[in-house]
């Protein structure tokens, strides 16, 4: 991962993309304010847009830097992205081209919101959901949307460990 | 004025905000992470531009009053960390000059380069930020917009007020408001933010 900062700019780029940092007031903040919005799939938006987000960018970061390399390895790289971006800890190994299940024993959602508002009783990792969407289509070559994922545990809920169960769209 | 923008950004741009072996940036006090500007552009305007106009301001002020929280919380825990006090504060002679440090500082979030262009101790700041990530993706996918995009940037001037010359923390939160006077995706050639005492306070 290259980390470029433009001090005369504000600007930081993550592999040449622009990136931001924002603590957990505003990150779960942002989910809360839009999942409390009558008429509006917030999860949905969520996953979306990292859906996009990630696709696209873990489909440069590939043909940039990982070129040649095993399905393994990609997938260790985008456990390594999205620890180095903060969002937690995923065990990636139960998934291939079909889907599988990935696991998360560290979340970003899940600290932020219990320090924030406690626990609730919904999962709150739309955003991981979305990162395994794009990168999966990214590393097997498929076209953006490819894949759906839910959250079938999550340790904001009380779990032990977040579960993504991943299945390809039919 | 002791500040010199310059080297508060250079010292603050060395400060250890990094994920540790559980994928968590914990740092002031708060929980960090790195995401696409994108990825939040294209959140936020796609609810906005899904909802009708009142129901879009009620969740930009919504959305305001977390970006208030993060900055708030926030840059409290950078103003009373080690690195702060060692390498920042003794450039800091007074209150006003605090504000301008905090100002400097917030340029290293990679939100947009943020610059004070007035300030009235105690009751007054107007901010400037010229390139924005949102107003300009908003021009590019929806065409000028009908008001401000920039609740980031609004809360944010906001937030150094409130802990400058609010009650101490964490009680002085909300004693400023501030409104964007001018914002590129409305066509202005500037986004200018003031905050300003909010009539309660």
């Amino acid at each position: 991962m290259k980390v470029s900062f433009a001090s005369d700019r504000n600007i930081i780029k993550l592999d040449d993309v622009m990136v931001s940092l924002h603590c957990h007031h505003y990150n779960c903040g942002l989910v809360k304010v839009l999942e409390e919005m009558k008429g509006i799939n917030a999860r949905d938006i969520f996953i979306q847009a990292a859906t996009e987000e990630f696709y696209v960018n873990f489909r440069n970061y590939i043909s940039n830097y990982l070129e040649g390399k095993t399905v393994i390895e990609k997938t260790e790289a985008a456990a390594d992205l999205y620890r180095f971006m903060g969002f937690g800890r995923l065990d990636l190994s139960g998934l291939n081209e079909s889907g599988g299940i990935a696991y998360a024993d560290s979340s970003y959602y899940v600290i932020g919101w219990l320090a924030k508002y406690g626990r609730r009783e919904t999962p709150v990792c739309h955003l991981t959901c979305g990162f395994l969407s794009g990168i999966l289509g990214a590393i097997y070559g498929q076209i953006d949307g490819k894949y759906i994922v839910e959250e079938k545990k999550c340790m904001i809920t009380g779990h032990d460990i977040c579960e993504f169960v991943v299945s390809v769209v039919k | 004025m002791a500040i010199e923008s310059k080297k508060v950004i250079e010292l603050a741009s060395r400060l250890s905000i990094e994920s540790n072996e559980r994928g968590i940036m914990a740092a002031f006090g708060v929980y960090a992470a790195m995401n696409y500007n994108e990825f939040f552009f294209k959140v936020v305007s796609r609810v906005i531009n899904a909802v009708d106009f009142k129901t879009a301001q009620t969740v930009e002020r919504k959305l305001y009053d977390a970006v208030l929280e993060c900055g708030y919380h926030t840059f409290h825990g950078i103003r009373t960390s080690m690195h702060w006090r060692e390498h920042i504060l003794p450039m800091i002679k007074s209150l006003e000059d605090e504000v301008y440090a905090l100002v400097a500082v917030t340029n290293i979030f990679g939100i947009g380069f943020i610059e004070v262009e007035e300030l009235l101790p105690g009751q007054k700041l107007v901010t400037v930020v010229k390139n924005a990530y949102d107003p300009g993706r908003y021009l590019e996918e929806y065409g000028i917009q009908p008001h401000g995009r920039c609740y980031m940037s609004s809360a944010c001037t906001a937030s150094y007020m409130d802990l400058v010359y609010g009650p101490r923390y964490p009680s002085g939160i909300g004693t400023f408001i501030s409104a964007e006077a001018s914002c590129r995706s409305k066509g202005d050639h500037i986004c200018k933010f003031i905050a300003e005492r909010c009539a309660k306070s």
